[in-house]
C-alpha cells in the first residue's frame, strides 16, 4: 500500500463511473426475475394449488396425510404428480412441526436435503405423542378437517380440501396458517429427459442444475398481526415493509442467500451475510406468533400488502387483522415450525427450544473490542494497547485481521510482522486482555501448506460439479473450502485449534470467522457455485445458507476442545443461520461510515435479537470510509449499547482509535466506553437471561410493552433488557431529538436522573456528551462504578445499585454473576440475586436453586452504593439487617465522576455482600 | 522495628476481620504526594479540590468516593478520576490512575499500588532505577554536547542570516541601477531597430516573391511537425500534473497513446465492464447491447466476463476490498506507473530550468514561485552531494555557479564593467545614423542582452533569497542550517528523503512518491509537518510528520505509516537540544540519586 500511484488514474476513472456505481452493485446479484424459481413462484395466482389431504391418520405419534392433486393439469411431457407426505407433530409449550416431502417409497431420483444439526437433540424429548385426532367440518367448508390438540387451548387444524394447515386458539380464532391462499407448490424431482435443458446462466457462470427444478413455495398468514419482523439479514427497517400489493412500489422479495456484498446499501431487501428463515408477527391484540422454515437453500420471501389478494376470491376471517407472506425456496423440503406465543417472550422461548439457547458468553467478550484491518505488527499492537492505558480507557480485546498471517494461510503468523505471537498475547493477558485472530474457511491451495495438503489428501474439500476439489479465489488466491457439513471434517477442523496445532496460540487467544458465506471472489454472486457437491452428494444449492453455520460450529467446538471443555469459546462469525446463537456472536458485516448505516444498525441488531441471536452488533465507526468525528462519537455512544461492541475499520481508512480526535472527543468516547463497563454486570445478567429464555439483550420496545401500538414500528430506539431505553442520534449536528417513552410509568434519564413521563414523545435537546438513555421506573440496575484496564480486573470490584422507583415506590431487578469464563455455571457455580424494593425496604433474594449442584461460585464483592431515584420522602439513615448496622444516606451525583448535574439520594457504603441475603430499611 | 511491624500486622488483621470486603489502605495518607500532605492534614474537614464538596478525615481513603475529582481517595480505586502517587524511592515517583490501585497488576516499582493481598509486588525501584538513571545520564550527556552544537549553529545562523540580509540589500541596490542601464540600452536598441525596420520594409518590397516562398515553407512545416507539437503539449500537461492536479492527469492520460498509463485505464475499464456486465444474463438483452457498444469503443476489451479467466475475475473482485491493482503482476504494473510519474516530475524541472535561464522578468515573479522552488531543489541535491560533511556550512549554496562567480562574489567590478560598457556605447554610437552601423548595432544588442540576462539572474537571486528569508527558522533561528539540507534514511526497499522547508519523499528504485510539501512546525518546534503529498488511492493526500529529538547528528530514523498514507518519522538534531530540558533532566537525575530506597518493612 505504501507506494500506490495508480490512485490518480483510478480516481479519474471512478469519477466517470460514479453514476453507475449503484447499478453495478445490484446487477452483480440476481434479482427475482433473474432467478427462475422465484420468477415462476411469484407468477402463481392464489388458489392455484390443487392439493387435497387424503389418508389422514395418526402414526407414531404424528398426524400423517397424503397430499394428492385432485385434478392434475396434465402437462405435456411431464411425469405424473406423485403424492406428497405430510407429517404434523406437536411439542410441549405450543410448538408445531410440519413436514412435507416426497414419498421416498415411490422412488425419487435423489433424497431431498433436510438440514441436519440445527434442531437440538433435546427437542425430540419434548414431543407430545398424538393419540387421536378429531374430525370436524368447519364453517361453510364442503369437506372435513382433522384436528389435534396443541397446547393451552390451541389446536392444529388440517383442512383436507383445499389443503390448508393452521393453528387456532380456544376461541376458534386463527393464529398462523399455511396455504390459506392456495399458493402451495412443490416441484418434484424427476429423471432428466433428452430434451430437458436445466442449465442456468448468470453473467459468466453456468449452473449445470443436474437435478432440475425442485423449488417449493407457499403462503403463510399471521393473524392478529399488524407487523411482521425477522428473516435476517437485510439492511432495512425492523418492521418488514410489504414487497407486493396494491399501492406498493415494485420491490424485490426479501432474499435469504448468504452473500458477501461489497458496500451494501442501507435500505434494501437484498440478502446479506446470514440467513434465519424465521418470522414473527405482532399486533395490537398483543399477540405474537412465529413461523420458522428450516431450509438452507436460497429463499425469497414476500410480505404482502393489504388487498394483494383482492381478486383471488378467497375470503379469510376478516375480524382479525392479518399479514400474509409468501415463501419460496429453491430446494429442500417443507420443514416448518409454528410457534403460538401468545406473548413475545413466549415465542422467543419456543423458538430456542427448537434451535437451542444462546451460548453464555465469556465476560470479556461482552466488553469493548478494538479491531482494525490491520494492526500491522507487534509494535503497533503494543502501542495501541499502551495508549489505551495512557488515556485510562478500558478495553478487553485486540483483534488481528488477515494481514497477521503468513500469506493468508490461517493458523500461521507473518514471521516479520509477528515474530513473537505468544509473547505478544502474554503481554496482553498480563493486563487481563485477550486477542482474537481471524480464521476464514478458504484454504490456500499451496502444496507446502500442511493444512491444504492434509485436507486435499483426506478429500475434505467441497467438490465442484465434476467431483474435483472446488478451486475458488479468495484472499490467498486460489483456495479450497473444507466441507464442514460432514461431522468428521468438523471434528478434524476443530482439532486445528489445539495449542499444539495452532502454533503461536495461547489460552487468551480467540477466533473470528469471516468470509464464511462462503465468499468466493470469482464465483457466481461472489460465492460458491450451486452445483458444487458436499458430503453425501448434497448440492451446494441445498445447503448454501447453512455452510457458514457449520464452519462456525466447528470453530467453536475447536475452542471448547482446546480448553478441554473448561473454557467457553468465543467465535465471531459473519455468516449465520438458525442456531448460530449456540456458537457465538455475529456482526453486521462490512458496513460503511455514514449516518444511514449508523441508523440501520439498530433495526439490524433488533432483527437478529428477535430471531434468537442476541450477541450481535455493527462495526462502530463503519468499516468502509472515514467517519466524520461527530459520526464516530455518535457511533460509540450507540455502540456502547450493542450486545457486541467492537470498533473496526478498513485498511484504507485513517486511524481512528478513540484518542485521535482531540481531547474533548476522547473524553466523550471514553465516557461512552465507560458507561458500557459500568453496565457490564447488567449486560452479563441479560446475557444469562438470553441464555435461559432466548429473550434478547437488545429488544424492541414492544417486547416490553406488547400492547403499546406506538412502539410497533419504532426502530430508532430500543430496550436494553427490561430496564433501559436507548435512543440513537442519527443526524449530523442534531439540535433536538424526539424520544417516545412507552408505558404509564415514568423514566429516569440515565445520565442525570431527571424524570420523564411515560406514554409521551419527548422532544429533548441533543447534547454532544451523550445520546438519550433512560431507566424505566420500577427497575433496579446493577453497575460497577470503578474502571479498570479491562473487565478482568473488575471481578472483585464493588457494585452500585440504581433503584428507579415507580409510582408505588417499588422496583426490582436481578444480578447474575459467575466466573465469567468456565462452564461451571452449568453445575450451579453462580450467584443469581433478585433485588426487591418495596415498603421502604430493599431485599436481596436468592434466585439460584437451593441445591446448587456440584459446583459453587463465591464472591466477596460488596455493594458500595445504592442510589434511589424517585424516592418520595427524605431520610438520613438506613439500617442493614441482619447485621444491624446503620449507614448514612446522602445526596451524591448519579455518576460519581460527574460532579455537575442534580444530586440523587445515595446510601453510602452499605457494603453488604453481593452473594448474601440481607435487607436494608430506610428509616 | 520488627516488633512494630508484627504489632501493626496484628491490628491490621483485626481490621480485615471486621470489614472483610473493604480494601482501605493501612496508611491513611497512602497515595498522597508529599507536597499534598499539608493539604490533607490542615483541618478536620477537607474540601474536594474541585470545590464540589468536602469530606472528613475519616472519609479520606475510606474506599468510597465522595469527591468527583477523587480528592478524598488518593490511595484507593474508589474514584474514577483519582490519582495515586507512588513514591518509588530510587526511581522516579509517579502518579497512577486510580484504576490501577489493587487491580492485581504491579504498577509502581515500590509495589505500593497493590496492598489488598491479592498479589505480592516486589520493590525493584533501585534496580529499575539504575537502568533508568543510566539512560538518563546518557541522555544528559547527549544534551550537554547537543547544546554546544546548537549554540554554534545558532551563532552561525545569525551570521549567515546577516549575510543574507546584507546581500539582499546590496542586490536590491544593484538591481535598481542595472534596471536603469537596461532600460537605457533597451531604448537605444529600439531606436536602432526602428531604423532597421524602415530599411527592412524598403528591402521587403523588393524581395516579396522570395519571402512568399519562404512563408509557404513555414506553413508546411507545422504539419510535418505535428508530433512535436503534441509532445510539447504533453510536456506542458505533465508539468501541470506535477502539482497533483487530477484533472491534468486525466488530460494527460487522454492524450498519450499506448503509454503504460493508458494501459491501466483500459484495465480499469475492464474492471468496470466486468462489474457492469450482469448483462450476461439472458433476460436483459438491452444491457447486453450496451456492453457491445462499450466493447467497440475500447480497443481490445473482452466482450464479457467470459473473456476473463477465473483468476482474473477473482482478482478483480478482491481488488474492491483491497484497492490493489487487480492485474496479474501488480508489482510490475506499479513500477511502470511510478516510472511514468517520475518522468512527469523530471520533465517540468528541466522545462522550468530552461525557462528560468531564458525568460525571467519582474512581472512574472508570482507565476514562477514553484519554478524557483524546483530550481532550488535541484541545487539542494548538488549541495548535498558536495557537502557530505554536515558540520560544514555554506549559506550561499543555492545559486548557480556562474551567478556566484560574478554576482555575489565580493567583486563589485562586474557592475562597473557594465556601467562602463554602457557609457562607452552611449558615447560612441550614433543612433540616428541611417543605415545603421552594423557593428555598432551588434554591440548595442550584445550589451543589452548581456545586461538584461544579468538583471534576470540578479532578480532571480533576490527572489530566492526573499523566499528563503520568509521562512520560520525557529525562535533562535536554530533551524536555519536545515534549509539547505536533506536527510535520508533507508528502510527495507524504500529510501526516505526529508528536505526541511521543501519536501519529503519516498523512493523505491526509480520511482518517487512525494510524501508532502513543507507545511509548518507544530507543537512548539518539536514537529515538522509536510502535507499535500501525492494523493492516495481511496485515501487522503500523503503527509508526513517528523518528530524532532535531541541528537548530535542530523539523522532520520523510524519512518512509519501508522495510518494509510499518513507517515511519521523521527529526526534527531542538535537544533532541539534545549537548555531548559537539560535542566529538567538534571533535576530528575538529582531526585533519583537522592532517593535511596528504604527497606521494605518501613510501615
Amino acid at each position: 500500500m505504501r507506494n500506490f500511484n495508480l490512485h490518480l488514474l483510478l480516481l479519474v476513472i471512478l469519477g466517470l463511473h460514479l453514476s453507475s456505481v449503484f447499478s453495478w452493485k445490484q446487477d452483480e446479484f440476481r434479482n427475482c426475475n433473474q432467478t427462475p424459481f422465484c420468477k415462476r413462484a411469484r407468477a402463481r395466482k392464489p388458489g392455484s394449488c390443487s392439493l387435497v389431504a387424503r389418508d389422514v391418520s395418526i402414526s407414531d405419534g404424528d398426524l400423517v396425510a397424503k397430499l394428492i392433486s385432485e385434478n392434475p393439469e396434465v402437462v405435456e411431457g411431464q411425469s405424473e404428480i406423485k403424492p406428497l407426505i405430510l407429517t404434523l407433530s406437536v411439542y410441549q409449550d405450543g410448538i408445531m412441526w410440519l413436514k412435507v416431502d416426497e414419498d421416498q417409497s415411490l422412488g425419487t431420483p435423489k433424497k431431498r436435503f433436510e438440514v441436519p444439526d440445527v434442531v437440538v437433540s433435546e427437542f425430540s424429548s419434548k414431543k407430545l405423542w398424538l393419540q387421536r385426532l378429531s374430525t370436524e367440518t368447519i364453517g361453510a367448508d364442503s369437506s372435513p378437517s382433522s384436528i389435534v390438540y396443541l397446547s393451552d387451548g390451541h389446536e392444529a387444524v388440517l383442512r383436507h380440501d383445499p389443503f390448508e394447515v393452521y393453528v387456532r386458539d380456544g376461541a376458534g380464532n386463527r393464529v398462523v396458517s399455511l396455504n390459506s391462499h392456495g399458493l402451495f407448490d412443490f416441484e418434484q424431482l424427476r429423471e432428466k429427459k433428452e430434451e430437458d435443458d436445466w442449465e442456468e446462466r448468470f453473467r459468466s457462470h453456468t449452473d449445470t442444475r443436474p437435478y432440475g427444478p425442485q423449488s417449493i413455495s407457499f403462503d403463510v398468514s399471521f393473524y392478529g398481526a399488524d407487523f411482521v419482523y425477522g428473516i435476517p439479514e437485510h439492511a432495512t427497517s425492523f418492521a418488514l415493509k410489504p414487497t407486493r400489493g396494491p399501492n406498493i412500489e415494485h420491490s424485490e422479495p426479501y432474499r435469504l442467500f448468504n452473500l458477501d456484498v461489497f458496500e451494501y446499501l442501507h435500505d434494501s431487501p437484498f440478502g446479506l451475510y446470514g440467513s434465519i428463515p424465521y418470522m414473527i408477527s405482532h399486533g395490537k391484540s398483543g399477540r405474537t406468533s412465529g413461523f420458522f422454515w428450516l431450509n438452507a437453500a436460497e429463499m425469497q420471501i414476500d410480505v404482502l400488502g393489504t388487498g394483494w389478494d383482492a381478486e383471488s376470491g378467497i375470503s379469510l376471517p376478516s375480524s382479525q387483522s392479518r399479514i400474509d407472506t409468501f415463501w419460496m425456496s429453491e430446494a429442500g423440503i417443507v420443514d416448518a415450525f409454528l410457534f403460538i406465543g401468545p406473548e413475545p417472550k413466549d415465542v422467543m422461548r419456543q423458538y430456542i427450544t427448537v434451535t437451542g439457547t444462546p451460548a453464555m458468553p465469556q465476560l470479556f467478550s461482552t466488553a469493548y473490542h478494538q479491531c482494525r484491518w490491520n494492526y500491522r505488527d507487534e509494535e503497533d499492537v503494543e502501542n495501541v494497547d499502551s495508549t489505551f492505558d495512557e488515556h485510562d480507557i478500558p478495553y478487553d480485546v485486540l483483534w488481528l485481521d488477515i494481514e497477521h498471517t503468513d500469506g493468508k494461510r490461517y493458523f500461521t503468523w507473518d514471521s516479520v510482522l509477528f515474530p513473537h505471537p505468544e509473547e505478544m498475547q502474554r503481554k496482553l493477558a498480563a493486563k487481563g486482555r485477550h486477542m482474537v485472530t481471524i480464521v476464514d474457511p478458504h484454504i490456500k491451495r499451496d502444496e507446502s501448506f500442511h493444512l491444504h495438503k492434509e485436507a486435499m489428501e483426506k478429500g475434505y474439500y467441497v467438490k465442484d460439479a465434476k467431483g474435483n476439489d472446488y478451486d475458488g479465489w479468495c484472499w490467498p488466491g486460489s483456495s479450497s473450502y473444507p466441507d464442514t457439513l460432514n461431522p468428521e471434517i468438523r471434528s478434524w477442523w476443530a482439532d486445528k485449534f489445539s495449542f499444539q496445532n495452532y502454533v503461536g496460540s495461547t489460552p487468551s487467544l480467540y477466533i473470528w470467522n469471516d468470509m464464511n458465506e462462503p465468499s468466493v471472489f470469482n464465483g457466481p454472486e461472489v460465492t460458491m457455485p450451486r452445483d458444487c457437491l458436499h458430503y453425501g452428494g448434497v448440492e451446494h444449492r441445498e445447503l448454501h445458507n447453512v455452510y457458514g453455520y457449520y464452519f462456525h460450529m466447528a470453530t467453536a467446538d475447536g475452542l471448547v476442545k482446546r480448553g478441554e471443555g473448561k473454557d467457553r469459546p468465543f467465535v465471531l462469525s459473519r455468516a449465520f443461520f438458525a442456531g448460530t446463537q449456540r456458537y457465538g456472536a455475529v456482526w453486521t458485516g462490512d458496513n460503511s461510515a455514514d449516518w444511514d448505516q449508523l441508523r440501520v444498525s439498530v433495526p439490524m441488531t433488533l432483527t437478529l435479537g428477535v430471531t434468537g441471536l442476541p450477541f450481535s452488533g455493527a462495526d462502530v465507526g463503519g468499516f468502509f470510509g472515514n467517519p466524520e468525528t461527530e459520526l464516530l462519537v455518535r457511533w460509540y455512544q450507540l455502540g456502547a449499547f450493542y450486545p457486541f461492541f467492537r470498533a473496526h475499520a478498513h485498511h484504507d481508512t485513517r486511524r481512528r482509535e478513540p484518542w485521535l480526535f482531540g481531547e474533548q472527543n476522547t473524553e466523550i468516547i471514553k465516557d461512552s466506553i465507560r458507561v458500557r463497563y459500568a453496565l457490564l454486570p447488567y449486560f452479563y445478567t441479560l446475557f444469562r437471561e438470553a441464555n435461559l429464555t432466548g429473550t434478547p439483550v437488545l429488544r424492541p420496545l414492544w417486547m416490553e410493552f406488547p400492547s403499546d401500538e406506538a412502539t410497533f414500528s419504532n426502530d430508532e430506539a430500543f430496550m436494553v433488557g427490561n430496564s433501559l431505553l436507548v435512543q440513537g442520534i442519527y443526524t449530523e449536528r442534531a439540535k433536538h431529538v424526539s424520544v417516545y417513552l412507552p408505558g404509564k410509568q415514568p423514566w429516569y434519564d440515565l445520565r442525570t436522573g431527571t424524570v420523564y413521563k411515560g406514554g409521551l414523545t419527548h422532544k429533548l435537546k441533543a447534547t454532544e456528551e451523550s445520546i438519550p438513555a433512560f431507566q424505566r421506573a420500577g427497575t433496579i440496575v446493577p453497575r460497577k462504578d470503578r474502571f479498570r484496564r479491562s473487565s478482568t480486573q473488575m471481578i472483585n470490584d464493588p457494585y452500585s445499585l440504581v433503584i428507579a422507583l415507580n409510582s408505588s415506590q417499588a422496583a426490582e431487578g436481578e444480578l447474575y454473576i459467575d466466573d465469567g469464563s468456565s462452564f461451571d455455571f452449568l453445575q450451579g457455580a453462580y450467584i443469581h440475586r433478585r433485588f426487591v424494593f418495596a415498603d421502604r425496604k430493599l431485599t436481596s433474594v436468592n434466585l439460584a436453586p437451593a441445591s446448587q449442584g456440584s459446583a459453587q461460585y463465591h464472591s466477596n464483592a460488596v455493594i458500595e452504593r445504592i442510589i434511589l431515584l424517585g424516592y418520595s420522602s427524605h431520610a438520613k439513615n438506613a439500617l442493614i439487617e441482619p447485621s444491624n448496622e446503620k449507614v448514612e444516606i446522602e445526596n451524591a451525583p448519579l455518576w460519581i465522576q460527574r460532579s455537575q448535574g442534580p444530586l440523587v439520594m445515595t446510601i453510602r457504603r452499605p457494603n453488604v455482600g453481593v452473594a448474601d441475603n440481607w435487607t436494608i430499611k430506610i428509616s | 522495628m520488627k516488633l512494630g511491624f508484627v504489632l501493626i500486622s496484628f491490628i491490621f488483621c483485626g481490621l480485615i476481620a471486621k470489614s472483610v470486603y473493604s480494601s482501605k489502605p493501612r496508611d491513611p495518607y497512602l497515595g498522597v504526594a508529599p507536597e499534598d500532605h499539608k493539604y490533607y492534614k490542615s483541618s478536620a474537614v477537607i474540601p474536594c479540590k474541585d470545590g464540589s464538596k468536602e469530606f472528613t478525615k475519616a472519609q479520606l481513603n475510606d474506599d468510597f468516593c465522595d469527591c468527583s475529582d477523587g480528592t478524598d481517595e488518593p490511595g484507593t480505586s474508589a474514584c474514577p478520576s483519582g490519582k495515586f502517587f507512588c513514591r518509588n524511592a530510587g526511581h522516579v515517583s509517579r502518579f497512577l490512575y486510580s484504576s490501577r490501585v489493587n487491580d492485581g497488576i504491579c504498577d509502581c516499582c515500590d509495589g505500593s499500588d497493590e496492598y489488598d493481598g491479592k498479589v505480592k509486588c516486589p520493590n525493584n525501584c533501585w534496580e529499575a532505577g539504575k537502568v533508568a538513571r543510566d539512560k538518563l545520564k546518557r541522555k544528559i550527556v547527549t544534551y550537554e554536547e547537543g547544546i554546544l552544537l546548537r549554540k554554534q549553529e545558532v551563532e552561525e545562523a545569525r551570521l549567515a542570516l546577516a549575510r543574507d540580509e546584507a546581500e539582499l540589500s546590496k542586490l536590491s541596490k544593484e538591481e535598481s541601477m542595472l534596471k536603469g542601464i537596461v532600460q537605457q540600452l533597451k531604448e537605444h536598441k529600439e531606436q536602432i531597430e526602428k531604423v532597421e525596420e524602415k530599411e527592412r520594409l524598403r528591402k521587403e518590397k523588393e524581395e516579396k516573391q522570395k519571402k512568399e516562398a519562404e512563408r509557404k515553407a513555414n506553413e508546411e512545416n507545422p504539419k510535418l511537425d505535428g508530433e512535436d507539437t503534441q509532445q510539447s503539449n504533453e510536456a506542458v500537461e505533465q508539468s501541470e500534473g506535477k502539482d497533483s492536479d487530477v484533472a491534468s492527469n486525466h488530460d494527460r492520460s487522454g492524450s498519450i497513446n499506448d503509454s503504460p498509463i493508458q494501459k491501466d485505464v483500459e484495465e480499469d475499464q475492464k474492471l468496470a465492464d466486468v462489474l457492469d456486465n450482469v448483462n450476461g444474463a439472458p433476460n436483459s438483452p438491452g444491457s447486453e447491447g450496451s456492453t457491445h457498444i462499450r466493447a467497440e469503443e475500447g480497443n481490445d476489451l473482452p466482450e464479457s466476463t467470459e473473456g476473463l479467466s477465473k483468476e482474473e475475475l477473482g482478482r478483480l473482485v478482491a481488488s474492491r476490498w483491497t484497492g490493489e491493482n487487480p492485474t496479474k503482476q501488480s508489482g510490475e504494473a506499479d513500477a511502470t506507473i511510478n516510472k511514468a510519474d517520475e518522468d512527469s516530475e523530471d520533465i517540468p524541472q528541466e522545462t522550468n530550468h530552461e525557462e528560468y535561464e531564458s525568460y525571467v522578468s519582474e512581472t512574472d515573479d508570482d507565476s514562477h514561485k514553484y519554478d524557483d522552488i524546483d530550481v532550488e531543489d535541484e541545487m539542494d541535491e548538488d549541495f548535498h552531494e558536495e557537502h557530505e560533511d554536515l558540520s560544514s556550512y555554506k549559506s550561499d549554496s543555492d545559486i548557480t555557479p556562474d551567478l556566484s562567480d560574478d554576482i555575489t562574489a565580493n567583486n563589485p567590478s562586474w557592475l562597473e564593467k557594465i556601467q562602463k560598457a554602457a557609457r562607452n556605447i552611449f558615447q560612441a554610437v550614433n543612433f540616428f545614423q541611417t543605415p545603421v552601423n552594423q557593428s555598432d548595432a551588434a554591440r548595442v544588442r550584445r550589451e543589452y542582452d548581456e545586461s538584461s540576462t544579468k538583471l534576470s539572474k540578479l532578480q532571480s537571486r533576490i527572489s530566492s533569497l526573499k523566499q528563503k528569508l520568509k521562512h520560520d527558522f525557529g525562535p533562535e533561528k536554530e533551524f536555519y542550517s536545515c534549509y539547505d539540507r536533506c536527510f535520508e534514511s533507508k528502510q527495507n526497499k524504500y529510501t526516505y528523503k526529508v528536505c526541511p522547508y521543501k519536501e519529503a519523499s519516498q523512493e523505491e528504485g526509480y520511482s518517487t512518491t512525494r510524501l508532502g510539501r513543507w507545511d509548518k512546525f507544530e507543537d512548539s518546534y518539536r514537529v515538522m509537518v509536510f502535507s499535500n503529498g501525492d494523493k492516495c488511492w481511496n485515501g487522503p493526500d500523503r503527509s508526513l510528520k517528523v518528530r524532532l529529538r535531541c541528537g548530535l547528528t542530523n539523522e532520520i530514523t523510524d519512518v512509519d505509516e501508522p495510518s494509510r498514507c499518513e507517515y511519521v518519522a523521527f529526526l534527531s538534531t542538535p537544533a532541539v537540544c534545549r537548555e531548559e530540558k537539560l535542566k529538567e533532566l538534571q533535576h530528575k537525575l538529582d531526585l533519583m540519586n537522592k532517593e535511596q530506597p528504604q527497606s521494605h518493612d518501613e510501615l
